[in-house]
C-alpha cells in the first residue's frame, strides 16, 4: 500500500508545465465557484482586514499556486512570482515575475533584492530549496509560509493533531531522494524554523482536491459517478473521509498572512467528521447519473489487490495502523480561520474542469480504479456473496 | 460536454399555443408559467386575483371564483389550445371546467396525485395500480374543520380519483392525467422535504429514519411542470405516474445530497423505522420524505414512472433542488422560516435522539 503523497504533488507541480496554457481556460473556470448560497457557505473574513501586502509567491502557478494569486489580488494585496518561468508561463501576464531554477546553485539570486510582507513557498519537498530562500531572503520578509503535508506524520495508527510524531528528517547534506517525501518534508519544516525564527507558519494539507489538480485524486470519484452504473464503493459508508478544496486552502493561506498567523497547522477537512458515503453520495447529487454503489469490504479489496487511495482515492482503511489516516485532528487550523465550500461545488467544479481537458488527458486517468478491474472485483465480490447464500 | 450534470433537455423550436391555466399563482402554477413563457407559448391565468396577485404582471388574467354559480363567466366566447388545471381536489370543479371548457380547449390537463392509488404495498405500480374507491360527486375533503354536515366527507385519494372521473367524463380524449409524488423544491409551502435541508443546514447531530437504504421518491417542482409543458407540445394524451428521480435513490443518498451544498456540520444518527414508530414519529409528516419501506408502503418509494420517463421526464441534479429549496426558504420572513410545517421539532428530535443513544447504548 502507497500511502505516500509525493506522486500527487510531483505530478502537479511537473505536469502542469507539460499541460501549458491550454489547462488556462478550464482552470479560470474553477476559480470563479457559481452559485454558491451565502448562507449555506459562510467564508470567514469576507474582505481583507490587513492593509495591502507584498507577498512573494515562490511557484505560484501550479495547482494551489493561481488560486492563491487570484484571492490575494481580490483582496488587494500586490503579488510577485518566483519561479522558472516555465509552468504555465502565460498565466498572470500583469504580475510581476522573478526568474530563477532553485535546482541551480545561484538559483535563488533573483530574490536578492526586494523587500516582502510575506514569502509563501509552495510545496516543494527538498529542504536546500528552503535553506536557499531563506539565505537568499535573509532579513528581507517579516513572514514565511511553508506548505508542508501532513505526510510528515510518522504514525497513522490514531488521529494526531500538530505535535503529533514525525518522519525522522532527512539529512540536508546526502544527495536529495525524492522517495522520502515524508522525511524531506519534516527536514523542510525543521530548515524553515532555522531561517526564519518565530516569523514561519507551517501549513499541512492533507489531499488537496478541486479543479486544476492533475493527480485525478477526488477527480476520479465525480468523474467515475457522472459516468454511471455499479460503482465500486471502499470499505464500508462510514469509513472516513479527509481532503481541502484548493480554493479554500489557498484563500485561508493568504488569510493567514493577513493575520500574521504563525506556527503550525494541520490543514484538511471537511471541518466536522465525514463519511466516504456522505462523500461520494453528496458528489453525486451534482449528477443526474445512475450511479449505483456497491461496498465492498476492506479485505477483500486488499485481497483483489485493490489499492487503497491510489486506486481508490482518498479512501485508506480505518484500521490497524492506518486507523488514524483520515481522522487529522485539524481543530487549531478550524479555530484560525480555514473553512470549507460545500462539498457540491467541490466536485462540480472539478467535474467541469475534467471535461474541459483534452480528451486523451481524460482518458488518461491518473488514479483511480481502471475500468475493466472494477468490473472483474465486482463480479467476484457478487460471487462470492451468492456462494455464501 | 458529455456528462450527468444536466438532464438535457432540447430547447427546440416549439409551436407557441395558447395555454390557460385555471390557478397559476400556487407553488407550481409559477414554474409553468416561467417555463410556457420561456418557449414562447401565450399565457392566461384563471383564479380569484387573491393569491400572490402581483405576481406576473405581464401575462395575462381572467378572474373568476370556481366556487361561485357563474365563477367561470370570464371565460366565456375564448378558445385555448390547452387548459391546465392545478391541484383541486373538488370534483365538483373538475366537472363545471368541463362545462365551461370542454368545447374550447383541444386538450384539458388534470394534475391528480399517486395518493389516488390504493396503497403502494407492491413495488413498481404503474399506471394501471389498483386505485381508491372514488368519493361521492357532492364529498368534501374529509379531517378538516369544520365538516360541513350536508355533504359526505373523503380522503383525498378518492376525491382525486372522482376528479380524474370526472375530468375523462366531460373531456374523453383530450384529457391528460398527471399523477404526481411528493413535489418538492423552491416555492413549496409544505415543506415537505424543504425540512431536511433546512434542518441539515442548521448542523449537528441529525435524526435520519429508518436504515441508509431506504428507497425515498419526490419530484422537483420544475421538473414537473416543465415537463407538463413540454407533453402538452408534444399532443401528448392518457394518464402518467409523476415522481423521481429517475433511478432509486436511497434516503441517505438524499441527505447526504443536501449536506453537500452546504458547509454543514451535521451528523447522521440512523434511527430504525420500529424505534421510531413506537416513540409515535410520524413517517413522511415528521419524518418528511420517508416511509418505511414495508407493509402498505413497501413500493411507497418505487412505483413505476417509465411511461412518464418514456414521454419525456427529467430531473434535475438533487444538489440544484436541495440548493434552490434552501434559498427560497432564507428569502421567506422569520416568522415563516421559524414555523415548518413539517418534520420534527427540534425538542422531539433531541427526545427522540437521547431515547435511541440509551437503547443502543452509546
Amino acid at each position: 500500500m502507497s500511502l505516500d503523497r509525493r506522486t500527487f504533488l510531483k505530478s502537479s507541480a511537473l505536469l502542469g508545465g507539460a499541460l501549458g496554457v491550454g489547462a488556462l481556460p478550464s482552470l479560470a473556470h474553477g476559480l470563479t465557484s457559481d452559485g454558491v448560497d451565502a448562507r449555506a457557505y459562510r467564508p470567514e473574513g469576507g474582505t481583507s482586514k490587513s492593509a495591502p501586502l507584498r507577498i512573494l509567491i515562490l511557484g505560484g502557478t501550479g495547482f494551489i499556486g493561481p488560486y492563491q494569486v487570484k484571492y490575494a489580488v481580490e483582496r488587494g494585496h500586490k503579488i510577485t512570482l518566483f519561479n522558472r518561468g516555465k509552468t504555465n508561463a502565460d498565466l498572470f501576464p500583469e504580475i510581476p515575475r522573478l526568474i530563477g531554477d532553485r535546482n541551480l546553485p545561484d538559483g535563488h539570486k533573483a530574490l536578492s533584492t526586494g523587500e516582502w510582507d510575506v514569502v509563501i513557498d509552495n510545496p516543494t519537498a527538498n529542504p536546500k530549496w528552503v535553506r536557499d530562500a531563506g539565505t537568499a531572503l535573509k532579513g528581507r520578509t517579516k513572514h514565511y509560509i511553508f506548505v508542508s503535508t501532513i505526510s510528515v506524520f510518522s504514525d497513522n495508527s490514531k488521529p494526531v493533531d500538530e505535535n503529533g510524531p514525525l518522519n525522522t528528517p532527512s539529512d540536508i547534506e546526502t544527495p536529495f531522494d525524492p522517495s522520502k517525501y515524508g522525511s524531506n518534508k519534516v527536514r523542510s519544516e525543521q530548515e524553515a524554523k532555522t531561517q526564519f525564527g518565530n516569523n514561519v507558519t507551517i501549513v499541512r494539507p492533507g489531499l488537496i482536491v478541486g479543479p486544476g489538480d492533475l493527480s485525478d485524486r477526488f477527480s476520479y470519484w465525480p468523474v467515475r459517478i457522472d459516468r454511471g452504473g455499479e460503482i465500486l464503493a471502499p470499505g464500508t459508508p462510514d469509513d472516513p473521509a479527509q481532503y481541502v478544496d484548493a480554493q479554500d486552502l489557498s484563500s485561508w493561506i493568504i488569510r493567514l498572512a493577513e493575520n500574521r498567523t504563525m506556527g503550525t497547522f494541520n490543514a484538511t477537512g471537511p471541518k466536522t467528521p465525514t463519511t466516504i458515503a456522505e462523500m461520494l453520495y453528496g458528489i453525486k447529487a451534482v449528477t443526474t447519473s445512475d450511479a449505483k454503489f456497491t461496498w465492498v469490504p476492506a479485505d477483500f479489496l486488499a485481497e483483489k489487490e485493490v489499492r487503497p487511495w491510489t486506486e481508490m482515492p482518498v479512501w485508506i482503511p480505518p484500521i490497524g495502523r492506518t486507523y488514524g489516516f483520515m481522522r487529522v485532528n485539524c481543530q487549531k487550523a478550524y479555530a484560525a480561520g480555514l473553512t470549507f465550500r460545500p462539498l457540491a461545488d467541490t466536485a462540480k467544479d472539478t467535474l467541469v474542469w475534467y471535461h474541459s481537458r483534452p480528451a486523451a488527458e481524460q482518458e488518461k486517468a491518473r488514479a483511480g480504479l481502471a475500468p475493466e478491474k472494477e468490473k472483474t472485483v465486482l463480479a467476484a465480490w457478487h460471487a462470492k456473496q451468492l456462494a455464501a447464500k | 460536454m458529455n456528462t450527468s450534470l444536466n438532464a438535457g433537455v432540447s430547447n427546440a423550436q416549439v409551436k407557441p399555443l395558447r395555454i390557460l391555466i385555471l390557478g397559476g399563482t400556487g407553488f407550481i402554477g409559477p414554474h409553468q408559467v416561467d417555463y410556457a413563457l420561456s418557449r414562447g407559448h401565450n399565457v392566461t391565468l384563471f383564479n380569484r386575483g387573491q393569491t400572490n396577485p402581483g405576481l406576473f404582471p405581464n401575462v395575462e388574467k381572467l378572474i373568476g371564483d370556481r366556487n361561485a354559480p357563474n365563477g367561470y363567466a370570464s371565460l366565456k366566447g375564448r378558445t385555448w389550445d390547452v387548459v391546465l388545471d392545478n391541484p383541486t381536489q373538488i370534483p365538483r370543479w373538475v366537472r363545471e371546467a368541463g362545462a365551461a371548457l370542454k368545447d374550447s380547449t383541444q386538450k384539458y390537463v388534470f394534475v391528480s396525485t399517486l395518493s389516488t392509488f390504493k396503497n403502494r404495498k407492491a413495488i413498481g405500480i404503474t399506471e394501471d395500480g389498483p386505485l381508491n374507491d372514488p368519493a361521492p360527486y357532492d364529498a368534501v375533503p374529509g379531517g378538516f374543520t369544520p365538516p360541513d354536515p350536508a355533504r359526505p366527507t373523503a380522503t383525498y385519494g378518492q376525491l382525486k380519483v372522482r376528479c380524474e372521473m370526472e375530468a375523462r367524463e366531460a373531456f374523453g380524449d383530450k384529457a391528460l392525467i398527471v399523477r404526481p409524488g411528493l413535489i418538492v423544491g423552491p416555492g413549496d409551502l409544505t415543506d415537505r422535504f424543504s425540512y431536511w435541508p433546512v434542518r441539515i443546514e442548521q448542523g449537528g447531530e441529525v435524526l435520519a429514519p429508518g436504515t441508509p437504504d431506504d428507497p425515498v421518491a419526490f419530484i422537483d417542482a420544475r421538473d414537473l411542470t416543465e415537463w407538463m409543458i413540454r407533453l402538452v407540445e408534444n399532443g401528448a394524451n392518457g394518464t402518467f405516474n409523476a415522481v423521481g428521480p429517475r433511478y432509486g435513490l436511497t434516503v441517505s443518498q438524499m441527505l447526504y445530497g443536501c449536506k453537500a451544498v452546504t458547509s454543514s456540520s451535521a451528523t447522521f444518527t440512523w434511527v430504525d423505522a420500529d424505534f421510531l414508530l413506537e416513540r409515535k414519529l410520524r413517517p413522511y409528516a415528521e419524518l418528511p420524505v420517508w416511509m418505511p419501506p414495508r407493509g402498505d408502503s413497501a413500493g411507497w418509494a418505487r412505483m413505476d414512472v417509465s411511461k412518464a420517463i418514456n414521454a419525456g421526464l427529467t430531473f434535475r441534479p438533487l444538489a440544484d433542488t436541495a440548493r434552490e429549496t434552501l434559498v427560497y426558504y432564507h428569502a421567506q420572513t422569520p416568522e415563516r422560516q421559524a414555523t415548518l410545517k413539517a418534520g420534527l421539532p427540534p425538542e422531539k428530535e433531541r427526545e427522540a435522539l437521547a431515547a435511541w443513544h440509551t437503547k443502543i447504548g452509546h
